[in-house]
């Protein structure tokens, strides 16, 4: 859109993480503006759950964690081998989802991200119902190829949105634009960001 | 199960220990029995038993340490160490286990056995060293004649694409089977050769086991940076340092000091110059399913654009026959 920025028309099917079933399709416009904020995101999607099946599914999992004897703790999940341990599934769904959010704030016309791997994750104990955890992830950010390190603190109760405050560390060609002040900025130690989605 | 020590320091305490021996019904195991003041005792008590052990250790005053949490983690971890390093020795390339990530020294090994094994078929070139001196390996597949023209393919240049060098063991076996069922690519062997380089970047591999999985690089090093290795792939002679590249050795892109700086590389484009008889260039890289070719810096079409399209239908339509995989097509520069 001249002297606007782009507009982009998406159509797209979604697939079940776990099993790779169809979970419903999407249309939506996504409109980058010529300076760097945010897009602005109209979306529209068909699911192919009811709620009663995915508030199902959120308490099994939700379950299966409560009822681990130990806090969950784990590293390189998953491993070099591309394994993931039974035990640690769990821990991996849910990383997999509070690392989409960060994905999502990261993201821009030209960088965009997939989760690559879990490098530690540590679960607290809370005296409350609520789940926390907290992660170290890594985000193979495209088309740059570079591996980004982010930590991650996670909670979540079935029924509650997934909440997620995370910082990611800075990112080496930035810095060596020398640009200082930015959100990759060296400086910015104690910045956090985070969303509730 | 857990492993608890114990430390006698007086008689009683160590009578104690010596009357948990005679109860049967706890199924104590004693790893290190009980034998005088000051030297340990180590219990291995299942997990019913826990409890009262450990409450008549508390009740008599005796102090104790668990030395093994879990037993059975310990057996699981030892486990798989075992399986991992039963497979260090395959006889065979019909031995060898295709569905496993393999080290180094393990694909070189697959490589002088399926040349032993293949002698008229398969032979193994040296094409050069890499900057940690490690050899360049390249598989030749040939039913004879002199210089015939040739497909090159390569896997692993990008070092933690495990999947790549994986395919390229499993390429190697299919050429040779197809060769001996005189089925696939045995019909192009009759008149070409394959040349095969399956760890195109070795010292990448190697560090990728040893230190870091994610490393993509060469391990080069270069003056005035702390920063190691070169991305081979931004490293050849074709719109060397455009866009896509970068100028800085820290980033994952970084395309060296100048073009074919990176042996690796070098060691490719001497012999492809040298056998002059090249007609097809196959690069592997993981992850995505695409089927690209050329250019990735430019948008200008190469002169061959249409040809390259519907070859590349073509291949993909054949890939999907088989198992419904998708590949999407085009050029680097439209598709990526």
């Amino acid at each position: 859109i001249p002297d606007f920025g782009h507009k982009y028309y998406l159509q797209f099917s979604t697939e079940d993480y776990w099993t790779g079933e169809n979970a419903g399709s999407c249309l939506a416009t996504v409109l980058y503006p010529r300076k760097k904020s945010p897009p602005v995101v109209s979306i529209k999607c068909s699911h192919t759950k009811d709620q009663k099946e995915i508030q199902e599914e959120d308490n099994r999992l939700y379950q299966r964690i409560r009822q681990q004897t130990k806090p969950i703790t784990g590293s390189n999940i998953p491993d070099s081998y591309g394994n993931i341990e039974p035990a640690l599934e769990p821990a991996w769904a849910l990383a997999v989802a509070g690392s989409s959010s960060i994905m999502w704030e990261k993201s821009t016309e030209d960088l965009g991200y997939f989760l690559a791997q879990v490098k530690s994750v540590k679960q607290w104990m809370r005296k409350d119902d609520f789940l926390e955890f907290d992660y170290t992830v890594l985000l193979h950010e495209m088309p740059t190829q570079e591996m980004i390190s982010c930590h991650m603190r996670l909670t979540w109760l079935p029924g509650h949105p997934l909440r997620e405050k995370h910082f990611c560390a800075p990112q080496k060609h930035r810095l060596e634009e020398g640009s200082g002040l930015g959100s990759g900025s060296a400086t910015g130690l104690s910045e956090e960001r985070g969303t509730n989605f | 199960h857990q492993v608890l020590r114990v430390v006698p320091s007086s008689q009683e305490e160590l009578q104690r220990l010596q009357e948990l021996q005679g109860l049967e019904h706890l199924k104590l195991d004693f790893w290190l029995a009980p034998r005088g003041l000051g030297t340990p005792v180590d219990i291995r008590v299942p997990f019913p038993s826990l409890q009262p052990v450990k409450a008549h250790l508390e009740a008599n005053g005796v102090s104790y340490s668990v030395m093994i949490e879990d037993v059975q983690e310990l057996l699981d971890e030892e486990q798989r160490e075992m399986t991992r390093s039963s497979r260090r020795l395959p006889l065979s390339t019909s031995a060898f286990n295709y569905r496993v990530y393999h080290t180094l020294d393990e694909i070189y090994a697959f490589m002088d056995m399926l040349v032993a094994e293949n002698p008229d078929l398969v032979s193994k070139l040296e094409i050069g060293r890499s900057t940690e001196n490690r050899p360049l390996y390249v598989l030749k597949f040939s039913t004879g004649g002199s210089n015939r023209p040739a497909v090159w393919i390569d896997t692993g240049i990008h070092s933690r694409e495990w999947v790549t060098q994986a395919s390229g063991l499993w390429f190697a076996k299919k050429i040779v089977e197809d060769h001996a069922n005189n089925e696939g690519v045995a019909s192009i062997l009759d008149t070409m050769d394959i040349f095969l380089e399956i760890v195109t970047n070795p010292d990448g591999f190697a560090y990728t086991h040893s230190t870091n999985r994610m490393w993509r690089k060469t391990r080069s090093k270069h003056l005035g940076s702390i920063c190691v290795g070169v991305d081979p792939n931004r490293n050849w002679d074709a719109g060397f340092g455009g866009s896509g590249a970068s100028g800085n050795p820290c980033t994952e892109t970084y395309h060296g000091p100048y073009p074919n700086s990176e042996p690796e590389v070098k060691s490719i484009v001497d012999f492809v110059k040298a056998h002059g008889n090249i007609k097809a260039f196959v690069s592997i890289h993981s992850y995505s399913q695409l089927l690209l070719y050329p250019y990735g810096y430019t948008t200008t079409p190469v002169p061959d654009q249409q040809e390259l399209h519907e070859l590349s239908a073509k291949a993909v339509a054949a890939l999907s026959s088989l198992y419904g995989t998708d590949y999407k097509y085009g050029s680097i520069i439209t598709t990526i």
